[in-house]
């Protein structure tokens, strides 16, 4: 959809104002050295691998034994231990509160859930 | 004045609450905005839809009692639903609903490609402390 450039400056200018934000530029830093760590990258990417394998046996009408779901909680165990991915989820979940914050901003002003109309379904 | 992803002039007020703000009152003044404002007060508006509204209500609450052991009252607030999704005001109200959350998603494009997160999806309430 084509925005007015009112609208895209407006939301520009507050998207920067986000990313200049200390809470919010601790955050990418910790997103971006899980990106760039070998080895955390490798974890998440075979954690989601062995998931959507399981997953589609499951939907091909398998049923599952603990032998065959015992790889992909070894896994997570991995993902949860590695300390940057931790920092990086603990980092998560304290901008969550702070972006609901802002988000309040722009439903304020209009009166209904900017959140709620502006997320894709 | 142009600018680029990640960069921001030391000039600009680098406040997210009040460029939140004022992006609030950018929006406000859209037509889809007002169309749905307007759509969304008809639907409160409509004497039909008030008359619906209460029989749901009569029904979820004998569901939330325990009290529909055939299963009538589910049955029959299946089929209000419908009926209330089938009224002209409603369907404007989705029609005006989906023209806005068309807008506002692009808008938060833009504002997810700036900021580097995703903003609405992550700012969301989540319901529960868990952060999840």
């Amino acid at each position: 959809m084509e925005l007015t450039p009112e609208i895209q400056d407006a939301a520009r200018h507050l998207g920067q104002c986000m990313r200049q934000d200390d809470y919010i530029r601790k955050y990418l830093d910790a997103l971006e050295e899980t990106h760039i760590d070998p080895e955390a990258s490798a974890l998440e990417k075979n954690m989601y691998d062995e998931y959507e394998r399981l997953i589609a046996r499951e939907q091909a009408g398998e049923i599952l034994s603990n032998a065959d779901t015992r790889d992909f909680y070894e896994l997570r165990q991995q993902v949860q231990d590695n300390p940057l991915i931790t920092r990086r989820n603990h980092m998560h979940r304290q901008i969550r509160p702070y972006l609901n914050q802002i988000a309040e901003e722009i439903s304020f002003v209009l009166g209904v859930d900017y959140t709620i109309l502006a997320k894709p379904h | 004045m142009v600018s680029h992803p990640g960069t921001l002039s030391p000039t600009i007020n680098i406040d997210p609450f009040q460029a939140a703000q004022l992006l609030g009152h950018r929006l406000n003044e859209t037509p889809e905005f007002k169309a749905f404002l307007a759509a969304s007060q008809a639907v409160h508006n409509d004497v039909t839809l008030q008359k619906l509204s209460a029989e749901m209500r009569a029904h979820q609450t004998a569901l939330q009692w325990g009290r529909d052991p055939d299963g009538q009252h589910a049955a029959e607030l299946t089929r209000l639903e419908l009926v209330i999704e089938d009224l002209p005001a409603m369907q404007e109200y989705r029609e005006r609903e989906k023209e806005v959350s068309t807008l506002f998603q692009a808008v938060d494009k833009v504002i997810s490609e700036e900021a580097g997160v995703d903003f609405a999806v992550n700012a969301q309430h989540t319901g529960c402390s868990c952060g999840g």
